[in-house]
């Protein structure tokens, strides 16, 4: 941790105002409190003491900032606008506590023995297809969607994608299988995405292992503590990051995430942990799965016959700059159609916890964006972040929009089943 | 009961009564949520506004002036906010009237060429829409992907490519006002023709000084069907400026002139909008052509790529493609919000220079910064003469922001003297008041006064602003309203209004 604890990030704002437009709060009020420069200048006033931590007025617009990012990649001077707002969330945090809800919520989906016990609950209520019935806007009827959207799926929104190519030998012909050497990596498997999305993790497994990557698991990993940073829970997330690096070792095996979030979370180790240097290296490692099947191409599977809008997620898009990879992913789909929205770039309103504790905004944010999709319709939304996943889903479900969600590599994995390739 | 209380009273209820016209969440009253309002584009000057309103259509915009007129209070209208000479700050005695939800561009009329928008519309956001019918809205200052249209019109906004096609006063047809009584009115003509006085063009540029624009209509140019785009760089600062006057001398007008210097160049290339430009020039001339026949542009290209070879040019490049093109342009635009890698604080300065002393006039500069030990880094549109010094310092250093204010006194004063003014395209503001003086005279001013009289006799919209007239008495003599002094409906407002908007 710096001096300054993350606040000299924010030292070169220029006060230029390119920000404002890539700010989907900013969007949604129109208000300077709620856009980055605005809270840079909240971030700053609470460095130097002029203005306190227990003033609702700056808790109210740090407390609706998103976190998306999505004002950094624009920033020309560069501003660490993501570390400066963990800095001021932690001055809020060690002032008022955590919000009763916030500390529900984190443990529900993060403790070590309450969640696997909320998951297992979840996942029958899931699987008695309720949650897919009661997706509506009011607060219950969206948490409903938002578990709806965690199902495992085939194919897309109500047409049922065509089997085209199941078995068939065409395409392989032309793509043989890649040699038989393999490298190593191993999976970070998080605590929602373990919990509520294993089937993604699946998924995972197999088309890495079509592209010639051998998986491994790593029993003493714990939650990456992204939850816990954004909501001014440094210690604990630092000691969630310290169990990590020692989990995953000090040798040069990739780490493979497919969250967005998590992969975020784990490549700022190095401002985390107490042994930079360690926490660096550990973060070198980690890898998006779009990376990894990127790098490998990755192998084309067989036809789906389905449009499919990309939707980045902010912490992928922004926090680690990855844009082509996933698109290079779906790619290797044959006839699938992939479609981007004018607004792919802009935050859906997940924002892990944000959805649950500023339902307001986050539906505010969500708004713009399901208009654009329910004019596109496509069959299919992916996005590769549990959050985004379910926020989109239970958007659309509220919206009727006929659209599902699923995580890219779900796509891929399905075209590669089509394929044959784990006969 | 004395005329001061009663208007004390009254402002004790006013964020109560502007949330009754607005919506209460659309009234801010909170201190950090003022803080965040206290600063433009130029954040060396900060002014915390008494009371923050966002209404969300005209007919508020209008209830809201009502309002503040009945009371005698002052505002002041904002737009983003990206100004660059604190023209759209309020002090703790005036409300801040900000227009970004007024947001909607109400027509397109692609057969006409023109567009009707909301004050709030942002620039780059009109031609994008204005797209799919080949059209687009010309004036492009540098931060137009954030600025607002009614900033522009305020303002007189210029930018990169108002070179050939004219600043934002060119493009403007037609206003509907909010005048400072909450009185609406119509400037120019509904088809945008010229009707009666030049009342469109005497707002434009009037930095909020006349009222608020709820409605802007605007010329909508095409797209040009060819355009090349040349990178010219120099290995000294002097043969770039010569270069530039012997480009205008050709006959052939460029889209664009514009000049940075390596200071600007490194900036922008350590930034994510690098565009390729060589770090190890010291300075890289941008030029654009553009026309509606390919043939015709090309040889304009090759014509002016001479010429700069001939002046010195190490390197010409043309942009293989849009997508180089918008490279190009992207790094120049932003080079202003890179100017925070040099050093936390930054002053941006934007004075003009007859072309022709461009060479002087930067050499001068460069002994200016020299002599006072800063950084100066330059970006501008070299093609008006119109010069944007950006001064970085670090303001925590004691005594450093004085240095930095005399250096920048010392410019414009080279500036002037090389026959030159005192803002191409920023405004006067508040940054520049200081300057006025030294190039109107007293009747000048007093005339300028007299005319923002007449759509504000009070002086209640923008107060302090761009006429320095509290500053000088004996040319401040136009007669004001009578009740100036006390009685007057303002000097009962002038408290803390935020203290009593509590």
């Amino acid at each position: 941790m710096t001096e300054r604890g993350g606040f000299e990030g924010l030292d070169s704002c220029v006060h230029c105002g390119f920000c404002l437009q890539a700010c989907p709060t900013f969007l949604a009020t129109g208000d300077e409190s709620d856009s980055p420069r605005g809270r840079i200048e909240l971030m700053r006033a609470l460095e130097t003491g002029e203005l306190a931590p227990a003033d609702p007025g700056v808790a109210l617009h740090l407390d609706r900032c998103l976190g998306c990012r999505g004002c950094e990649p624009v920033c020309p001077s560069g501003v660490s606008y993501g570390r400066g707002l963990e800095a001021a969330r932690a001055l809020l945090t060690e002032r008022r506590g955590v919000p009763p809800l916030v500390r529900a919520a984190l443990g529900a989906l993060t403790g070590a023995d309450v969640s696997r016990f909320v998951y297992a609950v979840a996942r029958l209520l899931r699987a008695s297809g309720l949650p897919r019935r009661l997706a509506a806007w009011n607060r219950l009827g969206f948490a409903m969607g938002m578990l709806a959207a965690t199902a495992p799926k085939v194919g897309g929104g109500r047409r049922r994608s065509v089997e085209v190519g199941r078995g068939a030998p065409h395409s392989n012909l032309h793509h043989p299988a890649p040699s038989s050497t393999t490298s190593p990596v191993l999976l970070f498997r998080g605590c929602v995405m373990e919990g509520l999305f294993s089937h993604v993790h699946d998924a995972t497994i197999r088309t890495l292992q079509v592209n010639g990557y051998e998986i491994r698991e790593v029993p003493a990993q714990v939650c990456c503590g992204a939850l816990h940073a954004h909501a001014g829970l440094r210690d604990e997330a630092r000691r969630l990051a310290q169990t990590n690096v020692a989990a995953f070792g000090d040798d040069d095996t990739p780490i493979v995430v497919n969250s967005a979030g998590c992969g975020a979370m784990l490549k700022e180790y190095g401002h985390l942990v107490d042994t930079p240097a360690k926490g660096r290296a550990f973060a070198a490692r980690v890898r998006d799965v779009s990376e990894l099947l990127a790098e490998r191409g990755p192998r084309p599977g067989a036809p789906l016959d389905m449009t499919v809008a990309y939707d980045p997620p902010c912490h992928l898009l922004h926090a680690q700059r990855i844009a082509e990879p996933p698109e290079r992913m779906l790619r290797a789909i044959p006839v699938m159609r992939v479609i981007s929205m004018p607004d792919a770039a802009q935050c859906c309103g997940s924002a892990g916890l944000f959805t649950l504790v500023e339902p307001a905004m986050s539906r505010a944010v969500l708004a713009p964006k399901l208009a654009s999709l329910a004019e596109a319709r496509p069959q299919v939304v992916a996005t590769g972040n549990p959050g985004c996943l379910m926020q989109l889903g239970a958007g659309l479900a509220a919206a009727g929009v006929p659209a599902t969600v699923r995580h890219p590599v779900e796509l891929l994995d399905e075209s590669y089943r089509g394929a044959g390739y784990y006969a | 009961m004395t005329a001061g209380t009663a208007t004390a009273e009254r402002g004790g209820s006013l964020a109560a009564a502007l949330g009754e016209i607005v919506g209460a969440r659309h009234v801010r009253t909170a201190l950090p949520e003022r803080v965040t309002f206290a600063r433009d584009g130029l954040p060396t000057h900060r002014h915390v506004p008494g009371v923050v309103v966002l209404p969300g259509s005209r007919d508020e915009v209008v209830a809201v002036v009502r309002l503040l007129a009945a009371l005698g209070v002052p505002f002041v209208p904002r737009g983003a906010g990206t100004g660059l000479s604190g023209g759209a700050l309020a002090d703790d005695d005036a409300v801040l009237i900000v227009l970004t939800r007024l947001n909607r561009i109400l027509a397109i009329d692609p057969v006409n060429r023109i567009a009707v928008v909301e004050p709030g519309v942002v620039n780059v956001r009109l031609s994008a829409a204005a797209a799919p019918h080949g059209l687009y809205y010309s004036p492009d200052p540098s931060s137009q992907t954030a600025c607002t249209i009614g900033g522009n019109v305020a303002e007189n906004a210029g930018g990169p490519h108002c070179l050939k096609y004219g600043v934002t006063a060119t493009h403007v047809l037609g206003l509907e006002v909010v005048l400072a009584d909450g009185q609406v009115v119509e400037l120019g003509s509904p088809g945008g023709e010229p009707w009666g006085p030049d009342l469109v063009g005497l707002f434009v540029g009037s930095e909020g000084n006349f009222g608020i624009a709820t409605r802007i209509r605007v010329r909508l140019l095409p797209v040009p069907r060819a355009i090349r785009t040349l990178l010219a760089d120099f290995s000294a600062l002097r043969t770039a400026g010569e270069a530039v006057s012997a480009v205008i001398a050709s006959g052939i007008v460029p889209a664009a002139l514009e000049m940075m210097d390596q200071s600007c160049i490194n900036a922008v290339e350590d930034s994510v909008y690098a565009a390729g430009y060589p770090r190890d020039a010291a300075a890289v001339l941008l030029v654009e052509l553009d026309g509606c026949r390919e043939e015709a542009v090309a040889a304009d290209a090759d014509t002016i790529a001479g010429i700069l070879r001939a002046h010195g040019a190490r390197g010409v490049l043309s942009a293989a493609d849009a997508k180089q093109r918008e490279r190009l342009w992207q790094g120049r635009k932003k080079a202003f919000g890179a100017m925070g890698r040099l050093s936390r604080d930054l002053v941006v300065q934007d004075a003009v220079v007859p072309r022709s002393t461009l060479p002087d006039v930067l050499e001068a500069i460069g002994r200016i910064a020299t002599a006072y030990g800063l950084t100066v880094s330059n970006v501008f549109h070299a093609g008006d003469g119109n010069l944007h010094p950006n001064i970085s310092f670090d303001g925590r250093v004691p005594g450093l922001k004085a240095r930095v204010d005399q250096a920048s006194g010392e410019i414009m004063a080279v500036c002037i003297a090389a026959g030159g003014t005192i803002t191409g395209e920023h405004g006067i503001g508040l940054d520049k008041l200081r300057y006025m003086p030294l190039i109107f005279d007293g009747d000048a001013l007093a005339a300028m006064r007299a005319v923002r009289l007449v759509f504000d006799p009070l002086e209640r919209v923008n107060p302090g602003k761009v006429v320095p007239i509290h500053a000088c008495r004996e040319w401040s003599g136009v007669r004001t309203h009578p009740g100036r002094e006390p009685g007057d409906p303002r000097a009962g407002a002038r408290g803390e209004l935020s203290e009593l908007a509590r």
